[in-house]
């Protein structure tokens, strides 16, 4: 290394202002100089003045070039900056992104002499860049509304990694992913079991989207819980397999960067759904570069990924593409996926930032549905066998959204517009013959065949927005925010009933041709007040107008009297009334109903590291578009809310440990719960419940390591009765945890890493109808890596120890024929077989990205 | 917080979704007011004032099913369906030719299956395959006997299956399948209020009196003079009132079948 021949560094001073006091600015923990570039011109100034941020991950983001010193000069700056780790900046506890700036001098043999004022030359005259002697300091630290200002250089706006939510108490999880994504997944939606209290089951098959259960909740796909991708909406209104129906699986597990999981109803910016609570997905690539990574494992499956990043732009900058297909186990679950994602980050002007991103998905999957378990037992039916072969789904899913946010002084703006298109079609078959019910005005039929074939379409358009103001009264931050939510979903789907038979896709019937007209508005004013450094309350209240307009296509189901010279006949959708009187079939309904929702969260701090927090609040889901009743005022199922918790975060050993726990004592009650019904399959509203529960969790990340474990237990009950809530388990334990480190010995020069994850799931015995119980769910979920240069190598195996499990059980009647000729129509036990042992191996490359 | 951890606790141990599964045995006999010994006919006279002797009286059960639904409810609609998925609350799939002159309880051959959620009605399949088959060739009646009224005597015999013989046509063009063929093989609804338990045990009491209530053995047809012999006729279509009369007896709801269960 030749000193003269580094650029030297200074980052640039600014003061802040009275309230940076709460603002612990970001300290350089490695720096890298920057070597000069070989055969490259005379610098054509003396330095390079860079403006980046400092992510809250540690490293130099969206780097631009405010002042430049020729382009190689440039690049080789900016190349030195990538490689530096920071300690991020933390405002009121939390870490957060900050945008700061810094100056690479030029060497000074180089430039020509001074000949009028500048920089000093004396003072930047080669300076290593790492020297210990000159820490660099840096020029602002912007959380939130707080700005920073320099005679020089104005800078107010965060252009990278949004601010991080306020904290709504213990029940609001901000939850990076880090190198817990080495613990393996399938999907992007199984990220949810790192928010305590959430198991995640699936009996529709690869592709059909995971019902989950949080926290006492049996959400289906969703329903009770409103999911966000980046803010942009997941849950389908008016999906005729659910309102709320949200499908996770177009999500890339690998841009998964973190998490926002609020358990409950405390956020006024949470909207409709958000009964059990809701999360929403933060994308993003970190690692840099392009890297290709092929899997094969178990199963025949096979899996192809490309990501890119450029190496200077944010997270939020890049592409995606994934490919994936599986025998799948057992009989009948073969699965086929593509995912696309983009997005790009950039800036309108000083104040203004932008972000785009565009997913596709598509999807085609078969399913095994149910088995029961006296077919089992009697050897009539394998563990992983299946019924009805026809049984499985297609779904796809386009998505395109923009935002813009705005930060000027003490006051913040952002807006966010979305177009979604959404469209599934499932085929399942919970009953096999049974429900299939002679009308008189029908031919004579015996059972046909309950494999019900439905499809739903959407097109939704979606904005958000919401302005922040932020004022210093008494000495505090003080900040009122109001915001919109706004979303239209023009909506069609059609549930019919197929003919049974190996190779029969005829339909016999149909039970719903709905098109739906929905709008959902909504308001919403949020509080931030901090009384002292110990005492906040936060909270607001939100009300939302939903709107119905329903066209049924089919409205008339049956006729008692019906005309003898024009029967019905075997037809689905009537024209006629009694007696043989004509009406059109289809029929529209319309209504429309307000919901308001006050949120609270009392956040009190009284030592280091410890905070106590109590909140409350209302939430609603809207209902089904088939159970729109004409003028009526809407019907929305309604959850209150509270909770108590204490959070603990604490870093050790010079910040080498970072610690943090919570424990949360919780309780809601819902007046319309969903319950399962395997005659619909799928839920349906039932009566009001209650819960009362308790968790806890922790974290701790090391140098080496990141593990974390979470438990709830929680009591679901109905109201009148006093019975448990079948389905949704009372006691969820899971452990996430990943080491990664160097191996002592190097190959070829250089270090070879290992890293190593495991993810492990137990689950009690739920709760059945008639008073049982189901297994126990435990399983280990393991991966390991070997990394060596730009190449990666890994071997996953889910279900490590081979458990045959139950994924999910059931007591309900069906008639599969295994015992013909008379049907059987008691409830008995039925699952959905848990996926045996899987093994995938992986190879992947990285090119143009950090080792 | 320790109360609430015990609350917890204590009320996670004791709860329950309600209602359970149970497993049940099911037999079927003479009814015991009957006064019926083994191997022995069977005497009585009816309403209508017939001295009858039964030698022989056997009916296939071929299923038993029991419903929450109401006896009263249940036969209300016209066009209910004969069967209804989401209100069986125990069944016994297997079938039994039951001698209904052996006070003898007669074990079905299977395990009933069921729930303990309140039985309010029982239905009961005249048949040993499909309910909804156009034919079925299952003898569900047989019965043999005299039957003697101001010194005429009937010696008689009946054989009745279930199939195409008894199709009744629907009553309206328009609603086909009005009269369909499963109504004419289901005996329902039994009046049966009971609750089902584990271990317990579903005895069905079978009186072939109420088979003969409204028979009038003089419209029967004779068969044979050399023994005498009347038979019933095993059709709708030609049906004389006694042939009527005894079919609708073996499929009355109330009278012929009588439902207990003892733990």
């Amino acid at each position: 290394m030749r000193p003269s021949r580094h650029l030297a560094c200074l980052l640039v001073l600014v003061p802040g202002l009275a309230l940076a006091g709460e603002v612990i600015p970001p300290e350089v923990l490695t720096r890298v100089a920057a070597s000069a570039p070989p055969d490259a011109p005379p610098p054509t100034q003396d330095h390079v003045l860079l403006e980046f941020t400092v992510t809250v991950k540690g490293r130099a983001g969206d780097i631009v070039v405010l002042e430049s010193a020729g382009p190689l000069w440039d690049d080789a700056a900016r190349e030195a900056l990538s490689r530096w780790t920071f300690k991020p900046a933390v405002h009121e506890g939390t870490e957060v992104a900050s945008r700061t700036r810094l100056s690479f001098a030029m060497p000074a043999v180089l430039l020509p002499p001074p000949t009028d004022a500048g920089l000093d030359d004396g003072g930047i005259d080669v300076i290593d860049a790492g020297s210990p002697e000159h820490p660099p300091h840096p020029s602002e630290v912007v959380e939130d509304n707080l700005d920073g200002g320099h005679a020089d250089h104005v800078m107010s706006t965060v252009i990278t990694e949004r601010l991080t939510p306020k904290s709504r108490g213990a029940s609001d999880l901000s939850i990076e992913i880090g190198k817990l994504a080495l613990v393996p997944v399938q999907t992007g939606g199984e990220r949810l079991k790192l928010a305590p209290g959430v198991l995640l089951t699936n009996e529709g098959g690869e592709g059909h989207p995971e019902r989950i259960f949080m926290r006492g909740f049996d959400a289906r796909e969703g329903q009770d819980l409103e999911l966000t991708v980046d803010g942009v909406p997941v849950n389908d209104s008016g999906n005729l397999h659910g309102n709320g129906y949200a499908d996770l699986n177009f999500i890339i597990p690998e841009l998964i960067e973190s998490l926002r999981v609020i358990e409950g109803p405390f956020d006024p910016r949470q909207g409709n759904y958000a009964v059990a609570g809701s999360a929403d997905y933060e994308l993003g690539l970190t690692k840099k570069g392009l890297t290709v990574k092929g899997s094969y494992g178990s199963f025949n499956t096979q899996r192809l990924v490309l990501l890119w990043s450029p190496e200077s732009a944010s997270s939020k900058t890049f592409g995606a593409v994934s490919l994936q297909r599986s025998d799948g186990f057992g009989q009948n679950r073969g699965a086929q996926s593509a995912r696309a994602a983009a997005g790009y980050e950039g800036r309108l002007s000083e104040t203004t930032s932008f972000r785009v991103q565009a997913i596709g998905y598509t999807a085609g999957f078969r399913s095994a549905g149910v088995v029961r378990d006296d077919d089992f037992r009697a050897g009539r039916l394998g563990f992983y066998d299946t019924y009805d072969p026809r049984q499985g789904g297609e779904a796809a899913r386009a998505s395109l959204s923009g935002e813009l946010h705005y930060h000027l002084g003490g006051f913040t703006a952002h807006q966010q517009a979305a177009v979604i298109f959404r469209s599934s079609r499932v085929r399942e078959n919970f009953t096999g013959f049974l429900n299939d019910v002679q009308l008189a005005r029908q031919s004579p039929h015996g059972q046909r065949g309950d494999l019900i074939d439905r499809d739903s379409e959407a097109l939704t358009l979606s904005a958000r927005g919401w302005g922040k103001l932020r004022r210093s009264v008494f000495g505090r931050s003080q900040e009122l925010e109001l915001g919109y939510f706004a979303r239209y979903d023009s909506v069609a789907g059609q549930q019919q009933r197929v003919l049974a038979g190996a190779d029969v896709n005829t339909p016999y019937a149909k039970d719903y041709d709905l098109s739906s007209r929905l709008s959902d508005i909504g308001l919403y004013g949020d509080l931030n007040l901090s009384f002292t450094p110990w005492l906040a309350l936060r909270g607001g209240v939100r009300a939302d107008l939903l709107t119905y307009l329903v066209n049924n296509a089919c409205a008339v189901a049956d006729v008692r009297r019906p005309s003898a010279s024009h029967p019905p006949g075997d037809a689905s959708c009537l024209s006629q009334r009694d007696f043989g009187q004509y009406r059109e079939p289809t029929e529209r309904t319309s209504a429309f109903g307000v919901a308001a929702m006050p949120r609270a969260t009392l956040l009190v701090g009284p030592f280091k590291g410890v905070t106590v927090t109590g909140s409350f609040g209302d939430g609603v889901r809207s209902i089904d578009p088939q159970f729109v009743t004409e003028n009526k005022e809407t019907p929305f199922a309604s959850v209150r809310a509270w909770e108590g918790g204490v959070m603990y975060a604490a870093k050790f050993f010079d910040d080498w440990l970072d610690v943090s726990a919570r424990g949360v004592v919780f309780g809601t009650r819902v007046d319309k719960d969903l319950i399962f019904s395997e005659q619909e399959g799928r839920n349906v509203i039932g009566g009001s419940t209650s819960r009362l529960g308790a968790l806890v969790q922790g974290r701790a990340r090391g140098g080496f390591f990141d593990v974390q474990t979470h438990a709830t237990f929680v009591r679901s009950q109905f109201d009148d009765t006093g019975l448990l809530v079948p389905y949704v388990p009372d006691l969820v334990v899971r452990g996430d945890g990943a080491v990664f480190h160097d191996l002592p010995w190097k190959l070829a020069g250089a270090p070879v890493r290992a890293s190593a994850g495991v993810g492990v799931t137990y689950v009690g015995r739920r709760a059945l109808p008639f008073g049982q119980r189901s297994d126990v769910i435990f399983v280990t979920d393991v991966n390991g890596e070997l990394s060596w240069r730009f190449v990666t190598v890994g071997l996953s195996a889910t279900n490590l120890f081979d458990a045959r499990y139950r994924l999910s059980e059931f007591n309900f009647a069906s008639d599969f024929r295994t015992t013909p000729p008379l049907p059987t129509l008691v409830p008995v036990r039925h699952f959905t077989a848990g996926a045996p042992r899987a093994l995938m191996l992986t190879l992947a490359f990285n090119v143009g990205g950090a080792p | 917080m320790k109360r609430l951890a015990l609350a917890v606790l204590f009320t996670g141990c004791l709860d329950t979704t309600g209602n359970a599964l149970v497993s049940f045995t099911a037999t079927a006999s003479a009814a015991p007011d009957l006064g019926a010994v083994q191997g022995q006919p069977l005497s009585f006279t009816t309403p209508r004032g017939f001295d009858v002797t039964l030698t022989t009286a056997r009916v296939w059960v071929g299923a038993l099913y029991f419903s929450t639904v109401e006896p009263t409810t249940a036969s209300g609609a016209t066009e209910a369906p004969c069967v209804v998925p989401g209100v069986t609350t125990g069944e016994v799939r297997g079938g039994l030719e039951v001698d209904a002159l052996d006070p003898t309880p007669q074990p079905f051959p299977v395990e009933g299956l069921g729930s303990d959620l309140p039985t309010r009605s029982a239905s009961l399949w005249l048949t040993a395959g499909d309910v909804n088959a156009s034919d079925e060739r299952t003898v569900v009646l047989r019965v043999e006997g005299t039957a003697s009224r101001a010194g005429t005597v009937w010696p008689f015999t009946a054989s009745f299956r279930i199939g195409t013989n008894r199709v009744t046509p629907p009553r309206n063009p328009a609603l086909p399948s009005s009269n369909p063929i499963c109504e004419q093989r289901i005996v329902t609804p039994i009046g049966f209020d009971a609750t089902l338990s584990q271990g317990a045990t579903v005895q069905l009491f079978v009186d072939p009196r109420a088979f003969f209530a409204s028979v009038n053995f003089a419209t029967l047809e004779q068969v044979s003079t050399s023994p005498p012999l009347f038979r019933f006729r095993d059709e709708t279509a030609t049906a004389d009132q006694a042939d009527t009369a005894l079919f609708n007896g073996l499929r009355a709801n109330s009278g012929p079948y009588r439902l207990e269960v003892s733990r």
